[in-house]
């Protein structure tokens, strides 16, 4: 069983990859999770997972000059596949390769999330949703978010992948409750969760640990894992899993 | 709404709201904005959304198109961008008799949180404030939802962003072959 989702949001700064490393750590209660930093121009999960001396990252799998298994760690009961920050890591990777790399990882776990780039304006940027099952739409409740997470939403769409469900971060006010029940109309999916902002989210980035390791106890973490809860997790035929994503489209490199 | 002609100070095109609503608070601009669409294929974009300020911060915000006035009127000049935006500074006085239009007024730090999606540029602008404004999140209105539950009321707006990412996405599938087999 595998299912592969896609966390995205149409810009920077949502908390993807902060929801990416608390989904991930949620779920690990129930199921065997692998997280992927697939936003390979701009990495920074290994900061939010203690793993930014990680030494053989997906830079160098989407390189061919390392094996996945060299690029996988366990952390936080988690399989956890960083991506290196270098500028020269960046440009001998093939993107492309990320659909193997996926396949490899889809052999042996039952949730793989991939933490996608903030843009829709390339290839490669567009290909962790583009291979997702579905996607997990990251909002925050602002004109702008919402507007570019119902771009994502379209952009999933039209290549096949379902949405999962929306999830509100960075709630600052009361009343989200209405924001949310009028956003999830647009939606393909529910609404998963409405994590506040938190100083210790920000802490927590700072310390270089899943925020669900750093203050399990705080109202942000609870959200997450309310999150997780009310995210279903389906069986995908795991014999062709694989050649599901081997024979998902086929972008070229840059 | 009725304004005097400001004097014109910068007029341009911007992705973002972003950055007019940062300049204006930065020079602490009194006067308003202009916000005009640029992108026919959206719904009101035939209208402008005028925001005025006072010493940089936002104080009323009116649409044209919809003739509506405060946080909904932020909701009907959101588009996904871009902007002709043009900025005119007008003196105080002549901006008092709009700005007592309770119906009109913008908490200050709105249109920086809900309409360019900036926490930390509203958190400044709350910050430039004068003190019998509310400034904290959540206190008379500040914190309200309203500008965004009035954009997601606009059901035309939202089919019209949808339907673009839909044909921009399927045009891009095209050009870097893509397809979903
Ligand atoms: N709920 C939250 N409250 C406060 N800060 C948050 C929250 N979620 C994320 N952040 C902070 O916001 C910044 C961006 O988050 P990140 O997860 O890296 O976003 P993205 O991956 O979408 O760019 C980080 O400094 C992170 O610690
Ligand atoms: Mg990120």
């Amino acid at each position: 069983m595998v299912e592969v989702f896609a966390v995205a949001s149409g810009k920077g700064g949502t908390g993807k990859t902060t929801s990416t490393v608390a989904l991930g750590m949620a779920l690990a209660e129930r199921y065997d999770v692998t997280v992927v930093d697939a936003d390979t121009g701009m990495a920074n999960l290994l900061f939010h997972a203690g793993l930014s001396d990680a030494e053989t990252t997906l830079h160098d799998v989407l390189a061919e000059s390392a094996a996945v298994e060299a690029a996988t760690y366990d952390r936080f009961g988690m399989t956890v596949v960083p991506c290196g920050t270098s500028l020269d890591g960046f440009r001998d990777a093939d993107p492309a390769r990320l659909r193997e790399v996926v396949a490899t990882l889809a052999a042996d776990t039952d949730v793989i999330l991939l933490d996608s780039p903030p843009a829709l304006d390339s290839r490669a940027a567009v290909l962790p949703v583009v291979m997702a099952d579905r996607a997990v739409v990251v909002l925050q409740p602002t004109i702008p978010a919402i507007s570019d997470g119902l771009k994502v939403q379209e952009y999933a769409t039209s290549y096949g992948t379902d949405v999962a469900g929306i999830l509100f971060n960075k709630v600052r006010e009361d009343g989200i409750e209405r924001v949310a029940e009028k956003t999830e109309r647009y939606f393909d999916g529910p609404t998963l969760g409405a994590v506040p902002e938190s100083e210790r989210a920000r802490e927590a980035r700072r310390a270089g640990r899943p925020l669900l390791a750093h203050a399990p106890g705080c109202d942000a973490a609870a959200a997450y894992r309310r999150a997780a809860d009310s995210l279903t997790v389906r069986d995908g035929a795991s014999g062709d899993v694989a050649d599901r994503f081997r024979s998902a489209v086929i972008p070229e490199p840059p | 709404m009725r304004l005097p002609q400001g004097r014109l100070r910068k007029s341009r095109v911007v992705t973002d709201p972003r950055e007019p609503l940062a300049e204006v608070l930065d020079r602490t601009v009194t006067g308003y904005a202009v916000f005009e669409a640029q992108d026919s294929l959206l719904l009101d974009a035939d209208g402008r959304g005028v925001v005025t300020f006072e010493d940089g911060v936002p104080v009323v915000a009116y649409h044209t198109g919809t003739d509506r006035g405060g946080p909904p009127a932020l909701a009907d000049l959101a588009v996904p961008g871009p902007y002709h935006v043009s900025v005119f500074e007008l003196d105080a006085a002549d901006l008092d008799p709009v700005h007592e239009v309770e119906a009109l007024r913008v908490p200050p730090g709105m249109p920086a949180e809900r309409l360019a999606g900036d926490p930390a540029l509203a958190d400044s602008t709350r910050r430039a404030a004068p003190g019998e404004r509310p400034t904290v999140p959540g206190a008379d209105g500040e914190g309200d939802h309203s500008a965004v539950e009035a954009f997601l009321e606009d059901e035309d707006k939202i089919a019209a962003i949808r339907e673009q990412a839909r044909q921009e996405a399927r045009q891009r599938a095209a050009e870097w072959g893509l397809n979903d087999t």
